[in-house]
């Protein structure tokens, strides 16, 4: 990381992309993330979340944390840190995993690319170095930091595969979801996945910084008919919640984070059970999480759809119809109106009674309206949080 | 491969405490010692003060007094040496520089010490509770440990309470005006942990000592390989199988449960029961291996703090051993450690991983030869010790006393050399510190306290579990109990 470009002054890096993403970011509004700044709002946050949901919109996701794992116990290593079973993964795949600490609490999760037997790349929005190199104790494999050497967009939304075509990315609908492979993107030797935070189709393209200017033009090429735009993070929590994926310290609180134990959550709790795989041999937090499984979540993250219009932010979730009757039975962690699907909607935890599917439970809305509340008592359908999930995004070859 | 009910990895003190207590209750019981012999570190204590009144009634062992003369020699560069003579108990001086005021609060010092100690030593030889655990007993364990405190009274125990985590220069410097009789009592808080005279929580070390031993000056009066000889005695006596020179290569498991050991020249020996008398680094790194332990353990693992600083140094002379100023026929423990500033000073360079300029010593005489503690040499990762400077630096300080020193033999056995035979991580005496934080429920660490382990069947029963090192056995006793629990 080139350290000397920190002053007091300036405390936050900038991204390979900046020279392009400061042009683009009219409303000058960044945001922290990991010590790099990145745009929030470019110029509108409807309209770059609509070049997702229409065109193609390019999110920098330079900040992520890359992690090199290299070593002959690199497989066993990846196998002990993550709840799923990855033994079978093959060379060019990508894996979802979750890591958890011996009580079973979510720490954070990540993409995992395999590149072979004993080189991986782990992807993370979270700091993990020291949980990482703890977890390397023992075994044959190397923990190594490489965030800053990686320059990383999304590119993401409906026509992402056909302006990749167009750029003569050779092959590029032929890679199928949850693959990553090399290419040649305009003369740039890049490392293209297809991964994503949107729920559509996407992908993400990992590059060298100093050829971040070029592939950041390259993507922009076709814009006279194709309007893609550079979206802000704004935009990208909006396609997030449509997609029902979850973020560390928004939806949950990192175990390593956490100061208050009740705060740390199971996968159970998540919604996550799917990538727990309590068959095998051993993992962190396998003994804790067998009881958990046992027992059963006390709450869970569900998907809520909520009546009326307003967003539902930060509301408390209550049982009864009738406001004086009601008990507190969960809260909302994310929550918006919908533009695509004409729905409001939200992330929360609902407890044990009422996190069935079809469920009615309730929320009271703390509406803004100059200067005043206006409470709303809105009644929620339990769902499932993937609110948005097109067929394109695991179709194969990919829409052109 | 051959089965046993349980399997100790280790035949030191607390190895041989378990097996003679389990084979007491017919169980068939493995011993694998790496070296010839069995005793393990208890080859290097030169004094044991008495032998723990459970052990002796548990396994009938007994070992007679020395008739030495328990003398305690504080010796100083201006040769006025400060001797105190322990009777049963009793403490009193013989000869000493200090003024009346200063002998009297000495004593009242160490009677306050002896006090708050025995408060301690209630809980030093049980098994200590389990936070959390929701079980009754442990409950009752943490009340009557808070009465026991309670009990002393309003003033002792907000005395205690002031004390317990503080450092001993403090106290001294609040009470006494002689630097040699606060070198001594500093001496022996600090010997043995990673602390100097000025570091917080070195009382706690010296009252924890202290209630281990049953004496503030840990005396010679049990001859040690005796005591031993009789542990192992008993072993054969009850059918124990001891296998010596072989080492543990392996703890054998399968789905988080113990299934026996591998050696390291290949032999494997089968069990569900599998005790540790190595550390718990050992135990946990070596033996059973990180890949299966998980992660957070792993961190508490290797923070546990483990780093030994006392050297043994052994002399043979050419003459009889004769010490200025003081009588020929006065023998006992000789302390070199003249006062809190020369203790701090040597511990500066401990604290940046180097032995001590002007090293504090114990030493025992013996005719021509002399055994020295010698501290502070600390245990060092990536290099090697440059073991005739150290002696050098003992020998300058012991020809302040010692006129016309001959030396026929010397040698040096440094933390990295107690490491590599005893394959204690970190060469410490009590395989851990005794601070505050890696005591009682708390050691050797959260997660295995109490003699358990994460891995079902595998107990911990050396020197870095409940209460430390010390050679009181009671490691290996609890540990044993709480196999013969589980076994039921």
């Amino acid at each position: 990381m080139n350290t000397s470009k920190i002053s007091y002054k300036k405390p936050l890096l900038e991204t390979p992309f900046h020279e392009r993403t400061s042009e683009h970011c009219y409303a000058n509004d960044w945001y922290r993330w990991a010590g790099y700044k990145v745009a929030k709002e470019y110029s509108s946050t409807e309209l770059e979340y609509t070049s997702m949901r229409n065109t193609a919109g390019v999110i920098d996701i330079t900040p992520m944390h890359k992690y090199d794992i290299k070593g002959e116990d690199a497989k066993k290593f990846i196998n002990k840190l993550i709840t799923k079973d990855i033994t079978n993964i093959q060379s060019n795949q990508v894996a979802y995993g979750i890591w958890c600490n011996e009580d079973g609490m979510v720490i954070d999760d990540g993409t995992i690319f395999c590149f072979n037997e004993n080189h991986f790349r782990i992807f993370c929005a979270e700091r993990n170095l020291n949980w990482f190199s703890d977890t390397a104790t023992g075994f044959n494999a190397s923990v190594e930091d490489i965030s800053p050497s990686i320059a990383a967009l999304a590119f993401q939304g409906p026509l992402s595969c056909k302006i990749l075509n167009l750029l003569k990315v050779e092959n590029i609908e032929n890679l199928k979801p949850f693959h990553f492979n090399n290419y040649n993107l305009e003369n740039h030797n890049v490392t293209i996945s297809r991964t994503g935070f949107s729920g559509d189709l996407g992908y993400e393209i990992w590059c060298d910084p100093s050829q971040a200017i070029d592939v950041w033009d390259s993507l922009f090429k076709f814009n006279r008919d194709y309007k893609v735009l550079a979206a802000g993070m704004n935009a990208l929590e909006m396609v997030r919640i449509e997609a029902g994926f979850i973020q560390p310290n928004v939806d949950f609180m990192s175990a390593e984070q956490a100061l208050r134990p009740n705060r740390m959550r199971n996968p159970y709790e998540l919604g996550l059970g799917w990538l727990v795989n309590l068959d095998k041999e051993y993992f962190t937090g396998k003994q804790a999480l067998i009881r958990h499984k046992e027992k059963g979540p006390e709450k869970k993250l569900v998907g809520l759809d909520i009546e009326g219009d307003k967003p539902a932010v930060g509301s408390v979730l209550y049982d009864n119809s009738k406001k004086n009757q009601a008990k507190e039975i969960g809260i909302v962690t994310a929550a918006m109106w919908s533009p695509v699907l004409k729905s409001n909607i939200a992330i929360g935890f609902v407890s044990k009674e009422h996190y069935k599917l079809g469920s009615n439970v309730y929320a009271e809305i703390y509406h803004p309206e100059e200067l005043d509340y206006r409470k709303i008592w809105a009644e929620c359908k339990v769902v499932k949080k993937q609110f948005f999930n097109n067929p394109r995004r695991n179709e194969t070859p990919a829409f052109t | 491969m051959k089965k046993f009910d349980v399997i100790i990895i280790g035949g030191g003190h607390n190895g041989l405490v378990a097996s003679s207590y389990l084979s007491k209750k017919g169980k068939k019981v493995l011993v694998i010692e790496k070296n010839e012999n069995v005793g393990g570190l208890a080859e290097y204590a030169e004094s044991l003060n008495c032998i723990s009144p459970i052990i002796k009634k548990e396994l009938g062992i007994n070992v007679n007094n020395i008739n030495h003369s328990n003398n305690i020699i504080s010796l100083e560069d201006n040769q006025n040496h400060t001797i105190l003579s322990d009777k049963n108990g009793k403490l009193s001086f013989v000869q000493t520089n200090a003024d009346e005021n200063d002998q009297k609060k000495f004593l009242s010092i160490i009677n306050n010490y002896k006090l708050f100690s025995k408060t301690l030593g209630a809980f030093m030889f049980q098994k200590p509770p389990r936070v959390k655990s929701g079980k009754r007993a442990d409950l009752f364990q943490l009340i009557s440990m808070g009465w026991k405190i309670r009990k002393l009274g309003k003033k002792n125990m907000r005395e205690l309470l002031r004390v317990i985590g503080l450092n001993i220069a403090d106290d001294l410097e609040d009470n006494l005006n002689n630097n040699n009789l606060m070198g001594l009592l500093s001496h022996e808080a600090v010997l043995g942990t990673n602390l100097g005279p000025r570091s917080p929580g070195s009382i706690l070390t010296l009252l924890y000592k202290q209630a281990i031993n049953d004496n503030i000056f840990n005396l010679n009066k049990i001859e040690v390989a005796e005591y031993i000889n009789q542990l192992e005695d008993c072993c054969n006596k009850n059918t124990v199988e001891i296998i010596k020179s072989s080492e543990v290569k392996k703890i054998l498991t399968q789905n988080n449960s113990v299934t026996g050991v591998q050696l390291t020249n290949g032999e494997g020996f089968e069990s569900k029961y599998v005790m540790s008398n190595a550390d718990p680094k050992t135990t946990y790194l070596n033996l059973l291996g990180a890949e299966i332990l998980d992660t957070d353990f792993i961190r508490r693992t290797k923070n546990f703090r483990n780093k030994g600083n006392v050297a043994k140094l052994e002399l043979a002379l050419e003459n009889e051993i004769n010490i200025n100023n003081i009588d020929k026929k006065m023998n006992g423990k000789f302390i070199y450690a003249p006062g809190i500033k020369y203790i701090e000073h040597a511990f500066n360079a401990n604290k940046y991983n180097k032995y001590s300029e002007n090293p504090c010593l114990e030493f025992y005489v013996n005719q021509k030869t002399l055994s020295a503690n010698v501290y502070y040499v600390p245990y060092l990762i990536n290099t090697n010790h440059q073991e005739n400077e150290i002696i050098e630096r003992c020998v300058s300080v012991l020809s302040k006393f010692i006129p016309d020193m001959k030396i026929v033999k010397q040698k040096l056995i440094t933390p990295n050399k107690m490491e590599e035979k005893f394959n204690i991580a970190g060469g410490h005496w009590h395989h851990g510190d005794l601070e505050i934080d890696q005591l009682l429920m708390m050691r050797p660490f959260y997660g295995s306290a109490q003699y358990s382990t994460p891995i079902n069947g595998l107990y911990l029963c050396g020197a870095g579990t409940h209460p430390g090192g010390g050679l009181t056995g009671i490691n290996g006793l609890n540990a044993a109990k709480k196999v013969i629990e589980d076994l039921k």
